[in-house]
């Protein structure tokens, strides 16, 4: 893992300084709500419905136990006991005062957190491969070019008032499990013919009201000229991005009205000049951010592991959590765990203080003390031996989150919707609960296979619902809450959009229109092994809709 | 209205031009970019020094031919929100080799002060309540900043990379 060196350490300071002085000019009345607002939005704090919500930085959703144990002390000292973990790999805080937020970033820094840009119209947290370091399938460990982009966003003089918010993600191997074209930029670590590491860089993506699955717009930038490239990229949107429309101030609408070539030209241009002149970080300050993620120390460690076999073949719902929860480890001997925080009937990504608590305790005595947060809203232990994942999964039981449904039904994405969000159109996390009971029996879930549900309370798509197989999209129709479904999105690399189905369902009828779609997917499925998504994209939506609405 | 610069007020000599007001002998004056491109022969040969008021979607490559004559660039912030001003101020100093003063006006904060200076500006033209205190607390609270700007001096990387501590 990074860690901070005294220049980091000061920044982290002095940005509680500014803070707490922004604070303390607020509430004395020489700032504005207006003017305060960015100011907060900068440092991840939001006025709800019923109080400030702070959202805290988990920089490429890697933690520390340490970490985590001080994100579950906040949660008992200044919230009701809960953190929510969120699809930007974040942590947020719903029952927040805000006189006591400069108290609690100081605690926050001393173990080098923070939650600088974590909202507001700059460069956010960036988001990357949950799975990075110990995937087999990598080109480079995505971690470290995400530190670089942090730091050098990181209270960027030019674009922290860019025309409206700015997410970045990386991924550092073929297999997309970060959702990059989704992004504003999207970052692939690729190799080229001579064997040379470098970035492709995707510009252009989003959810929204406009989803884009991003544009290429450079194949292949050196690795040591990244940050020119995209200081290049940033200029030409600072400058040009609409700043009239907040609903088409995304850099998606202009790439689009550019048209992605024209963009790429303008880039191409202002980075020729501002190439080699001082931007790009030298070689040996890469290396000493690359030191950070070197492979820890692992055991040398004989497949198979027969104590962990034998497990398995005793008993069988521990061998089902291994198939959906356990991910293969580069190295032999280990797994990488998502711990589920999809327990049925319970509010996705949520974790209370003694959970948290618990799952530093098996970071600390499993996983070499490291976890990484998904996108998809769990955490993940990184580095645990096989011969422990028996060990490991008995106390996730205890702890309630040792539900065997990763990538399955009930592991929903879902955004705060109406219980949290001023923007919501309708409650999101109801109706996960619902599906999740409806959906609770693990046979039916397995049987079912692979299938994305994501939940967003309104068009900003915070559950990111248009890259779900199964798309829910609350509306508000006469007062009513109103539930439209989409079909055949994905946010892998093989990334699409989904495709609205019909008229919406009320909240009462959206689990059985969702279950008709399922079953509607088992009838028509040419055998187990072909997914949803691999069906759907070979039927299209008429059988959905016929069983639906009756085919007319 | 004052005018400030890190580190409080300022001497000035500038005055804006209304567009129907003629300069007086020996004024500094500040003019609207119409005007300039309109009237340039005749500002530029009077005795007066010269100087333009622009916004953040100034078109920099129609100002470029009068660069080398212009004594201040005063950018309007419209709303606080509105960051085009950082980049103007960046490609004015680093594309264009822009020397003379570079002026903010407008509606920013205290707090985007900082960003300014290393953005290329020199000077704020603020209202009398403005919080001319809190700029300078604003501006002093970092001691250090990661990337390269405008302001050339070093960054995190470069004392990092020299050993400078
Ligand atoms: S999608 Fe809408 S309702 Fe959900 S969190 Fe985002 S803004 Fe709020």
């Amino acid at each position: 893992m990074y860690i901070y060196d005294k220049y980091d350490q000061t920044i982290a300071r002095e940005r509680v300084t500014e803070f707490t002085q922004q604070v303390k000019r607020r509430l004395a009345g020489e700032l504005s709500e207006d003017q305060f607002r960015p100011l907060r939005l900068m440092n991840g704090l939001y006025l709800q419905l019923h109080a400030y919500m702070l959202r805290v930085a988990i920089p490429y959703g890697t933690l520390s136990a340490k970490q985590l144990r001080k994100l579950a002390d906040i949660a008992e000292k200044y919230d009701r006991g809960y953190g929510h973990f969120t699809t930007r790999q974040n942590i947020q805080y719903n029952w927040i005062k805000l006189d006591q937020v400069p108290e609690l970033l100081a605690e926050l820094a001393t173990v080098e957190m923070h939650a600088n840009q974590t909202s507001g119209n700059c460069i956010r947290n960036v988001t990357a491969d949950q799975f990075a370091g110990v995937a087999g399938d990598e080109v480079e460990d995505p971690r470290i070019v995400s530190e670089i982009i942090r730091q050098w966003s990181t209270f960027h003089p030019e674009f922290s008032f860019l025309p409206r918010k700015f997410k970045f993600a990386v991924t550092g191997a073929p297999k997309d499990r970060a959702a990059i074209q989704y992004h504003d930029i999207g970052i692939h670590i690729v190799k080229n013919e001579a064997g040379e590491i470098g970035y492709a860089v995707y510009v252009g993506g989003g959810m929204g009201r406009t989803p884009v699955v991003a544009p290429l717009i450079n194949a292949f930038v050196p690795k040591a000229e990244l940050l020119s490239y995209l200081e290049a990229c940033l200029r030409v949107y600072n400058r040009y991005g609409r700043r009239d429309n907040i609903f088409k101030a995304r850099i998606k609408i202009l790439v689009r009205d550019l048209g992605p070539g024209e963009y790429k030209r303008q880039v191409e241009e202002e980075w020729q000049r501002i190439r080699g002149t001082g931007i790009d970080i030298p070689p040996e300050e890469e290396a000493r951010i690359r030191s950070f993620f070197k492979p820890p120390q692992y055991e040398t460690i004989a497949e198979p592991v027969h104590s962990f076999v034998e497990a398995q073949a005793k008993n069988r719902s521990f061998a089902r959590w291994v198939e959906t929860n356990v991910h293969p480890h580069k190295v032999p001997g280990y797994g990488a765990v998502t711990i589920s925080l999809k327990p049925i009937g319970g509010i996705p990504g949520d974790a209370s203080t003694d959970q948290m608590r618990a799952i530093a305790d098996l970071a600390e005595k499993y996983s070499l003390s490291e976890l990484r947060v998904t996108h998809v809203q769990n955490l993940v232990l990184p580095n645990v031996r096989q011969a422990d994942l028996h060990a490991v999964w008995q106390r996730l039981r205890e702890i309630g989150f040792a539900e065997a449904n990763i990538g399955l039904v009930t592991d929903i994405i879902a955004c705060p919707g109406l219980d949290y969000c001023s923007l919501a159109n309708a409650r999101s996390i109801p109706v996960s609960q619902r599906i999740s009971e409806r959906f609770a029996d693990l046979d039916k879930q397995h049987h079912i296979g692979p299938l994305q549900i994501k939940i967003s309370g309104c068009i900003n798509a915070c559950g990111h619902h248009h890259a779900g197989h199964i798309g829910i999209l609350g509306v508000d129709k006469a007062g009513q809450e109103f539930y439209q479904l989409t079909l055949g999105g994905a946010g892998d690399e093989t990334a699409s959009i989904g495709q609205l189905l019909g008229p919406g369902f009320s909240s009462d009828d959206v689990v059985g229109a969702i279950e008709k779609v399922i079953d509607t997917y088992l009838g028509l499925r040419e055998k187990p092994s072909e997914t949803f998504i691999e069906a759907y994209r070979r039927v299209g939506p008429v059988p959905f809709k016929e069983s639906l609405y009756g085919g007319h | 209205m004052a005018v400030i610069d890190r580190n409080g007020p300022i001497a000035n000599s500038w005055v804006h031009l209304a567009d129907d007001a003629q300069p007086a002998k020996g004024q500094s004056v500040i003019v609207s970019f119409a005007r300039l491109k309109n009237e340039h022969n005749s500002l530029f040969s009077a005795s007066t020094a010269v100087g333009v008021e622009v916004v953040g979607d100034v078109v920099l490559e129609d100002l470029e031919p009068f660069l080398p004559r212009l004594g201040i660039i005063v950018v309007r912030m419209p709303n606080m929100r509105d960051g085009r001003i950082f980049s103007t101020g960046r490609l004015l100093r680093e594309k264009y080799a822009y020397k003379g003063e570079l002026r903010a006006i407008g509606d920013f904060i205290p707090d985007q002060a900082r960003f300014l200076l290393r953005c290329g500006f020199d000077s704020f033209e603020v209202g009398d309540a403005f919080p001319v205190d809190s700029l300078k607390q604003a501006v002093a609270t970092y001691s250090v900043w990661y990337q390269r700007a405008t302001d050339r001096g070093a960054t995190i990387i470069d004392q990092r990379t020299s050993g400078v501590s």
